[in-house]
Order: structure tokens, then C-alpha cells, then sequence
């Protein structure tokens, strides 16, 4: 859709200044997310310790990634991560949508209260989340003294199973709020003959769910899948401050793999590492990307 | 088929009960870290656990004063303030003009950009932290707000964009001819006429990028280093490390931090769900 | 109309306030310097001298830059060029990349005890890069009642008393020593105080400093037979079997194992001098009650006189690439003033290094120096870079939580080490 030609009078800047619009946007991304991340790419191909000059080595830091044991722990506990949350975020987000579909006052307040958590920040989160869960001095610990046995509280965080599920559960309670709004506005958007017209036909709840909501919900699970991926990969302040990535690297992510390698003077190899992370990312993201398109969910026009 | 609608059929009372219930499980789920938060901010220091939480009638207000005080908070909030406001008006002028571009003018460098934007919202932020303190420090930047907010604005643009466009191809260009037609230049007619109907997107944009600049951490670690310089962020976890674990002021501090947030999300919420979903789920 | 005048007001507003305050930080003209500091406790003790400092020298302005991290923080700094000009930050892979500048003809050296001028010594160079104001120490904290409470007369001098010290303690219901497990740095503290400490007493501290820089094996044997490491893991499940550690090991935080010693729970712990302040903070009635004893030999056959860390702490160190070298020096000279530095002991529990400097640090002093002349006095272990204490710590948590046996600790610890060794060369 383009706009008929400007009219000639006038200034000449004036009347081309709409060209420039882009420029903005694009000079800044220039030089803050794209140069940095050529450098970035570059010092993946380089031995550099984060001091002084930075040796070529070639493909040497990716075929260590392949090698490296923790590396490897990162990516699967990545993985697990968001193999957990992006079905759990999702499901938890629809059905807080439909529970709070109808139009109501009340329920305006209550999604409101829902989406609080997420203006909160993952770090800060975390450290609420450690007190609330500490042994011997957290608040569930207390209760569990308070009504009879201290003895009985399980250190979840402690645990290596399930440190990583506590992770899990904190991240989707704080960040359910943004899925649900999406799908809030995507079940306000499918029209109500369309349900009208299938109940007339005889369909139950769970056949006008499947036949209609589903389908019709195509991209908010589209929006919603693939920012939970990004997202859930990319997890990092609520790990720092609910485990530290204990116990023994059981919960650390590949983002905080990475800040370590960083920190820690490995800046070459932290930087291949980073570019593994951004495939990691991508290829989940192109898989989804592309079923939905295949399976004809994803309704929109060619851009 | 007749048979199955009698199934479950709860008298509606009891189905209200349920409903209620729910909402209520739903909304403590959702209160409960704010709730501990603000139970413990208003606790004596020595107070323990348990006491803590059967606390309901006194307010220890002084840890909010203690965390003020302490860890320089005035200057952090103010810091905060600064960068938050202007790296938002700096996103929202730049995404909203780059939106009107790609919408209106599909050129095939716009799309080209378009795309590429896409794709960096899948490029983790920590990639780029060592060779942006380099050029960073090659600009002067270090602890100064213009470079701080540059930055933020710069990687809040993607996201805001993508949305942006969305919502702005939804819009009919005939309003934009309209006031061609009545002597405005493209530029100006955007400024005029589509930009007042995109409160909605920047509603939106104000919460969800504000609110990840508020509380970005990050970059501002690495940037912003003066103690007269730290952002809220910052200074909470400073006050962390420096009297170790003293929770009744950290949570002081916290809330302190969270308030503006809260405030402003309750201010933009009502355009907040439409922007969001037009832009991005339409677009 | 007026929905863009309030944006571009708003715009206009944000460029403008941060214009007139990027103004107000331009410099005039004075000699500036930045210290770099990582040492959390004496932030405001350093802002205050800054102070002092100023008044008496208008023409010198000094930013403290205070970091959790300094040492990231230093080397990101580095890269940037935006290197600082003190610090408190001491490290091998920077001594030997030379960004710290030679201090050895420093006037304040007169005034420094000489054990603590060659613990400040560069071995490689014979140079001094670094002064420390003071010397600290590290062992094992024990609460005398406790000890009284469990029928333990006298601290235990082997490894046998010790477990059967630790039965008699768990027996009334204590924890015998307790560990802030989810603070790795902790862990690998313990590891180089009573692991390395059986390397260090074997081969004596300037040989095994070297060796460690070197990553000699044939004198540090990690994974032959006697390897000190496989008996730290060893020992340290022992402990676990006896029930020695809390229960709460890997989630347990540095607060958490001052408040348990605090409040009587716990009988002891491991720490350096750094950790009594807060003690006493929590809990002013222990200083009478708290004991202090070297750590007991983990291999009597390589190693028997139990070890005690007594190293050196709050060292500060000057940048090669300082503009206003005159300036620093004349900086530190001030906080190193006798005065200056009698508050300084006191405030953080640790005794000078200076001849001149005679301190009340601690009310332990005299326990603490009994300790010293028991036990066999080591060092800190130079690790090498990105397999430090945090790394070794982490390692075992898992040797905790079952990841390894003691064999296979001792195999991940060796290979871990020296993958991080040959990655900085």
C-alpha cells in the first residue's frame, strides 16, 4: 500500500524528508546491535583471553564446543528449560484467557493483577522466590515449622532434579500474564456467530474448542511460541539469583555459561559459544515458524 | 448427541463458587512475590522468618528509609528516571518512523531491514557485550546518559518495530492521503495523523520496553560504573554485596524500584492489550 | 497536533537534561584518578579518606569505582582503555601481561615488614607490583561452649581426634561445622586451605607457589598415588558420612553460616579473619567465646602439623598505563599513614603489615597468634585463570551431591585444572 505521490510545492526537504524516516532506527542499529555482533562473530574465530591481542585459530572454538562437557550440560539444561516452559507458559496462558474471557470489570482487574509480576524484575524475583523457598529460613519452611514439622520441608532448591523445575514454575507464574494478554485478544477477536452457528449444529465445548478457538487463535500461539523460545532460551537473571546455576552446574543455562566464560577470561571461545546459542535459538524458531505456516494456522497476508 | 449436553450442568451457584475460587487462586499466585516482598520490607532486622510473616499490624517504615539513605538510592531513582524516559522517547520516535516507512514505503531495503530485525530479536544480548564496551569507550559514552540511552533505545527497537508495523499497515492510507491532499507533506501527515492513532502500540511500547529498560541490568553492569551513575538495578544489588543479605532494606529498595512501574503500567493499561495485539499478532 | 508537540517536547526535554548533565561532568583541569576497588567492606572507609585527601590536596580528584567482580571488571576496563589507575586487584595473568606498574622503589617499603614484602614479591620477576597493608588469616572458627558442652577438652591436633571430635558434637545435637555450600568461593577456599595446604606443607610455600604457577605435576601430583586431591575429596565425604556438614550444604549462604555460628547453632566454620566482624556484629556476646585453631592435617604421612592460612590482604596496586604516577603514590602513602592504618586494622580484623602500625585488630589477636605458631603458616594458591576457587567450588558441590565419587573428583579436578592451565598460556 504506498501513498500517491507528495504534492511538488514547497520545500524540497520537506516534501522528502518521509525518506529519511528509516534513518533513525537504522543508524542506531547499526552501531549498537550490528557492529557489535560482526565483532562479535569475529572474536568467535579468535584465541582471545579478554586482555591484549587476540590470536586467529580458525575453527578451533567450535570444535571445543563440541567437546566441552559443561558446554554441553548448558545446551541441555537450556533446552530443558524451554522445553518445559514454552508448553507450560502457553497452556497456563490460555487457560487463564479463557477462564477470564468474558468482559467483565472483575476480570479486567484480575488479568491486570496477572501481567503485575512481569513488570517486576527476573533478578529481583529470584531473590523473592530464594526467600520464600530457603531451607531453614524461608517463608514455606516457617509454615512448615509453624503447623508442626520443620523436618518435613523438602529443599527443593537444593536438589538436583528439582532445582530446575522450581526455575521452570517461577519463570511461567511471572511471565504468564504477557501470554495470556495475547491470547485474551486473540479469543476476543474470533467472532461469536461462529460459535452460535456450531452450536446450532449440535457441537459440544471441547468440538467448538478444537474446531473453532484453535484455529482461529493461529497467530497468538504463532507470537506466543516463538517469543517463549527466544525468551526461555535466553533465561538468565532468574537463574542468577534463585540458584547460581547450582547446584554443581545443574541449573546453568547457556546464557550464564557464557557471562562465566566471559568473565572468566575466555572471551574468544564465550563469544563461538554465543553464536552456537544464536543456532540454538534459531532452529526451534525456524521449525515452528514453519509448521504453523505449513499447517495453514498462520492467517496473514504476504508482506 | 442430545444425551452429552446433559453431562455436567452445575446449579449456578456452585458454578459462581468455582469461578470465584479460581480468580482468587489465580490472583494470590500472581500476588504472592509482592506480598513477601512488601512483608519483609516491613520487618525489624532481627526479626526471623516467622515472625515476619504473622507480622500484621506493625510497619517498620525506617528500612525504607535505611535503603534510601544507604545505598544512595535518590540519585539511582533519578539515574533511572532519566535514562528510562529518554531512551523510550527515543525508541518510540525511531521504531514508530521506521514502522511508517516499511508499512508505507515496502522498498526492498526497508524489507531488507525488516527482516534483519527479525532475526536479531533471536541474538542474545550477551554476544555483544565485549565489543560494546569497546566502541562504547571509543565514543566518550562511559557513564554518560546519552550513551546509555542510545544504547537501550538501539536494542529495544527490533521488538517495538515489528509492532509498530504491524499496527501501521492496519491503519488505511487514505487518512494519510487525506491530509496530503490538504497540504501536508508525508513527514508531517505521519506526525498529524497517524501518530496520534498509534497511542495504543506506543501504550504498549511505554510498558513492555519501559519496563525492560527500567530494570535493565545487563548492560548497565558494564556502562554505567560510577557510584553517582547507577541506575536502581544497580544500586539493589550493590547494597546486596555490600551489607550482605540485610533483606528487610533490600526489599525496601526493591519495592522502591518496582512502584514506578507499577504505576505507569496501570496508567497505559487500557490501550496496552489493543497495541499489543494489533501490532503483533495482526501484523 | 497535540500528541506530537508533547513527544517532540518530551524529546526535547530528555536531550536537553541529559545535555546539561553530561555538562556537569566535565573535568577542570585537575589531576584525576580512578582506584578500582573490590573489597565491599572498606568502600566507605575509602570514600571518607577520598575526602580527607581532597581537602588537603585541591588539585588531586579521586573517583572510587567499587566492583563485586573487580577483576572482570579490571580486564573489560583494559580492553576498553579505560584502565584505572589503582586497585586493589592483583593477578598472575596481569603480572605477566605487565599492565601493573613497579612499585618496588616505593619509600613505604621501609616501613613494611619484610614477610610480607616477599609474600608481595613477584617470582618471576623479583619485582613488587602490589603492596598489602595487611596480613590476614584462615582457619577453623570454634565456639569454646560448645566444645565445653561435648566433653572436648582440647582442640583437636589429628584427623582422628577431629572426626571424634565431630561425633561428640553431632551426639548433642549441634552442627559441627558449618558450610555457606551454595557460596562456591567458600568451597574453594576450603580446598586450598586443607587440600592444597597438604602440597604446601610438603614442599614448602615458595616451591609450591612456583610449582602452582607452573602447573608442575611431578610436584603437585593431582592424579598419582598420594594425590592431595583424591584425599581432600576423600576426607571431605568422611566428614559427610559423619555428619559434619549441614544439611542444607548446597543452599546455605555465607549469612546463613555466620548466623548459625551467631546464634549457637553451629560449633564451627570455616573463614579468614574477614568474617569475625560480622560475628560480633550479629552477636556481641561470642567474642568471648569464640576459639580459633588451624585446620587439622588431612594426610598426616605427607603432612602433619595442621595448616593455618596466613597470607596477605588488601593490597594496592598502581596500572602501568597511569598518567599521574607521583600522585598515586602519594595517594596510598596517605592511607598508609600509621594513623590511617590503625583504623584501617580495626576495621576490617586483620593486623598491619606495617612496623610502625601497632593495632588492637581483633579481640582474638592473642588466639589467633597461638594459632599461627601451632599450625604451619601457607598461602593463597594461585589458580589459574577461569578455574578459580567459584570453579573448584562448584566441583564440590557435586562431590556433595553424589555427582562424584572421590576418584572421579579427583580425575574432573585434574583435568578441569589443567584445561584451564593450557587455555592461558
Amino acid at each position: 500500500m504506498t501513498l500517491t505521490k507528495a504534492r511538488e510545492k514547497g520545500n524540497w526537504l520537506l516534501n522528502n524528508l518521509h525518506k529519511g524516516m528509516i534513518w533513525p532506527a537504522f543508524l542506531l542499529f547499526l552501531a549498537f546491535v550490528l557492529l557489535p555482533l560482526v565483532f562479535s562473530v569475529g572474536f568467535s574465530f579468535t584465541s582471545w583471553n579478554g586482555l591484549g591481542k587476540a590470536d586467529w585459530v580458525g575453527f578451533d572454538n567450535f570444535a571445543v564446543f563440541f567437546q566441552d562437557d559443561r558446554a554441553r550440560n548448558a545446551v541441555l539444561n537450556s533446552l530443558l528449560f524451554a522445553g518445559c516452559s514454552v508448553p507450560l507458559l502457553n497452556f497456563l496462558g490460555l487457560g487463564y484467557a479463557l477462564l477470564l474471557d468474558k468482559n467483565s470489570t472483575l476480570n479486567k482487574i484480575v488479568k491486570a493483577i496477572v501481567y503485575v509480576p512481569a513488570v517486576i524484575s527476573p533478578l529481583i524475583m529470584g531473590y523473592v522466590w530464594l526467600l520464600i523457598l530457603k531451607d531453614n529460613y524461608g517463608v514455606l519452611y516457617s509454615l512448615f515449622s509453624l503447623f508442626g514439622n520443620g523436618d518435613a520441608y523438602v529443599n527443593l532448591l537444593g536438589d538436583k532434579n528439582w532445582a530446575m523445575a522450581v526455575i521452570i514454575v517461577v519463570n511461567a507464574f511471572q511471565y504468564v500474564g504477557l501470554t495470556m494478554t495475547i491470547y485474551s485478544a486473540g479469543l476476543q477477536d474470533i467472532p461469536s456467530e461462529l460459535y452460535e452457528s456450531a452450536s446450532v449444529d449440535g457441537a459440544n465445548w471441547f468440538q467448538k474448542f478444537t474446531h473453532i478457538t484453535i484455529p482461529m487463535l493461529g497467530p497468538s500461539i504463532m507470537i506466543n511460541i516463538i517469543t517463549n523460545i527466544i525468551g526461555s532460551l535466553a533465561v538468565f537473571d532468574l537463574v542468577v539469583s534463585l540458584t547460581g546455576g547450582g547446584p554443581a552446574y545443574h541449573t546453568e543455562t547457556l546464557s550464564l555459561y557464557i557471562y562465566r566464560l566471559a568473565y572468566g577470561g575466555r572471551s574468544g571461545y564465550a563469544s563461538a559459544v554465543s553464536v552456537m546459542m544464536f543456532f540454538l535459538i534459531a532452529i526451534p524458531v525456524g521449525i515452528s515458524y514453519y509448521i504453523m505456516r505449513k499447517s495453514n494456522l498462520y492467517l496473514n497476508e504476504e508482506k | 448427541m442430545a444425551a452429552k449436553k446433559k453431562i455436567i450442568t452445575l446449579p449456578k451457584v456452585i458454578q459462581i463458587f468455582f469461578y470465584g475460587l479460581a480468580l482468587i487462586a489465580v490472583c494470590s499466585l500472581s500476588l504472592l512475590p509482592l506480598v513477601v516482598l512488601f512483608k519483609i520490607s516491613i520487618a525489624t532486622p532481627e526479626m526471623t522468618m516467622g515472625e515476619t510473616l504473622s507480622n500484621f499490624g506493625a510497619f517498620y517504615w525506617d528500612n525504607y528509609r535505611a535503603a534510601w539513605d544507604n545505598s544512595n538510592l535518590g540519585q539511582a531513582v533519578l539515574n533511572s528516571l532519566i535514562i528510562t524516559l529518554g531512551a523510550l522517547a527515543a525508541v518510540v520516535v525511531a521504531s514508530s518512523m521506521a514502522g511508517y516507512a516499511i508499512a508505507r514505503y515496502p522498498t526492498w531495503y526497508n524489507r531488507a531491514f525488516y527482516k534483519i530485525i527479525l532475526v536479531s530479536m533471536m541474538i542474545p544480548a550477551v554476544l555483544s557485550t565485549v565489543p560494546l564496551y569497546i566502541i562504547m569507550k571509543g565514543i566518550n559514552g562511559m557513564n554518560t546518559y546519552w550513551a546509555m540511552i542510545l544504547l537501550l533505545a538501539a536494542q529495544t527497537l527490533p521488538f517495538s518495530i515489528f509492532v509498530y508495523t504491524g499496527f501501521i499497515r492496519g491503519v488505511p492510507h487514505e487518512i494519510e492521503e487525506a491530509a496530503i491532499i490538504d497540504g501536508c507533506t508525508p513527514f508531517t501527515a505521519f506526525w498529524h495523523v497517524t501518530f496520534p492513532m498509534l497511542k495504543p502500540v506506543t501504550a504498549s511500547i511505554v510498558i513492555i520496553q519501559g519496563v525492560s529498560i527500567w530494570n535493565n541490568y545487563g548492560q548497565a553492569v558494564y556502562f554505567l560504573t560510577k557510584s553517582n551513575m547507577v541506575t536502581i538495578p544497580l544500586s539493589i544489588n550493590r547494597f546486596f554485596d555490600k551489607y550482605s543479605a540485610n533483606w528487610p532494606q533490600m526489599a525496601a529498595a526493591a519495592i522502591i524500584g518496582i512502584l514506578p512501574t507499577i504505576v505507569v503500567f496501570v496508567a497505559f493499561q487500557r490501550y496496552f492489550v489493543k497495541g499489543l495485539t494489533a501490532g503483533a499478532v495482526k501484523g | 497536533m497535540k500528541m506530537r508537540k508533547m513527544m517532540m517536547g518530551l524529546a526535547m526535554l530528555a536531550l536537553a537534561a541529559t545535555g546539561a548533565l553530561t555538562g556537569c561532568q566535565k573535568t577542570t583541569g585537575n589531576v584525576e584518578l580512578t582506584f578500582l576497588n573490590g573489597k565491599a567492606e572498606v568502600v566507605d572507609w575509602i570514600d571518607a579518606k577520598i575526602k580527607e585527601f581532597e581537602a588537603a590536596n585541591p588539585t588531586i580528584k579521586i573517583t572510587q569505582e567499587f566492583d563485586k567482580d573487580a577483576s572482570s571488571a579490571l580486564k573489560t576496563k583494559i580492553n576498553g582503555g579505560d584502565i584505572p589507575d589503582i586497585t586493589s586487584v592483583y593477578e598472575n595473568s596481569l603480572v605477566n601481561g605487565g599492565y601493573y606498574y613497579d612499585m618496588s622503589s616505593f619509600s613505604a617499603w621501609n616501613r613494611v615488614s619484610s614477610s610480607v614484602k616477599e609474600l608481595c614479591t613477584d617470582p618471576l620477576t623479583n619485582k613488587q607490583y602490589r603492596l598489602a597493608t595487611n596480613k590476614t588469616t584462615a582457619g577453623l572458627f570454634y565456639n569454646k561452649d560448645i566444645f565445653t558442652a561435648c566433653g572436648i577438652a582440647a582442640e583437636p591436633a589429628t584427623w582422628a581426634d577431629f572426626i571424634a571430635d565431630v561425633a561428640k558434637i553431632k551426639a548433642q545435637n549441634y552442627i559441627p561445622l558449618y558450610m555457606g555450600g551454595s557460596e562456591t568461593w567458600m568451597l574453594g577456599h576450603l580446598m586450598e586451605f586443607w587440600g592444597h595446604g597438604i602440597i604446601k606443607e610438603n614442599l614448602g610455600n615458595v616451591a609450591a607457589n612456583l610449582a602452582f604457577i607452573n602447573n608442575d605435576q611431578t610436584k603437585l601430583n593431582f592424579t598419582g598415588t598420594g594425590s592431595a586431591i583424591k584425599t581432600f575429596a576423600t576426607r571431605f565425604l568422611e566428614l559427610k558420612d559423619a555428619g559434619c556438614w549441614n544439611s542444607d550444604f548446597v543452599t546455605a549462604s555465607y549469612d546463613d553460616q555466620i548466623e548459625n555460628f551467631a546464634t549457637g547453632k553451629a560449633a564451627m566454620f570455616s573463614q579468614g579473619m574477614w568474617a569475625l566482624s560480622k560475628v560480633t556484629a550479629k552477636n556481641p556476646t561470642m567474642a568471648s567465646k569464640i576459639g580459633f585453631m588451624p585446620y587439622p592435617s588431612m594426610d598426616e604421612s605427607k603432612a602433619p602439623k595442621a595448616v593455618v592460612l596466613s597470607d596477605v590482604d588488601s593490597g594496592y596496586s598502581v596500572m602501568k598505563a597511569t598518567k599521574h604516577a607521583t600522585e598515586a603514590e602519594k595517594f596510598l602513602n596517605f592511607l598508609w599513614n600509621v594513623d590511617n592504618q590503625k583504623a584501617y586494622c580495626e576495621l576490617v580484623s586483620a593486623p598491619s603489615a606495617f612496623t610502625d602500625v601497632d593495632a588492637n585488630w581483633s579481640v582474638i589477636k592473642d588466639t589467633v597468634a597461638t594459632a599461627l605458631s601451632k599450625g604451619f603458616n601457607i598461602g593463597f594458591t594461585s589458580t589459574p585463570s577461569g578455574f578459580g576457587g567459584g570453579e573448584c567450588g562448584a566441583l564440590i558441590q557435586g562431590l556433595y551431591i553424589g555427582d562424584y565419587t572421590a576418584d572421579t573428583f579427583t580425575t574432573k579436578y585434574a583435568s578441569d585444572w589443567n584445561a584451564a592451565y593450557n587455555a592461558n598460556k
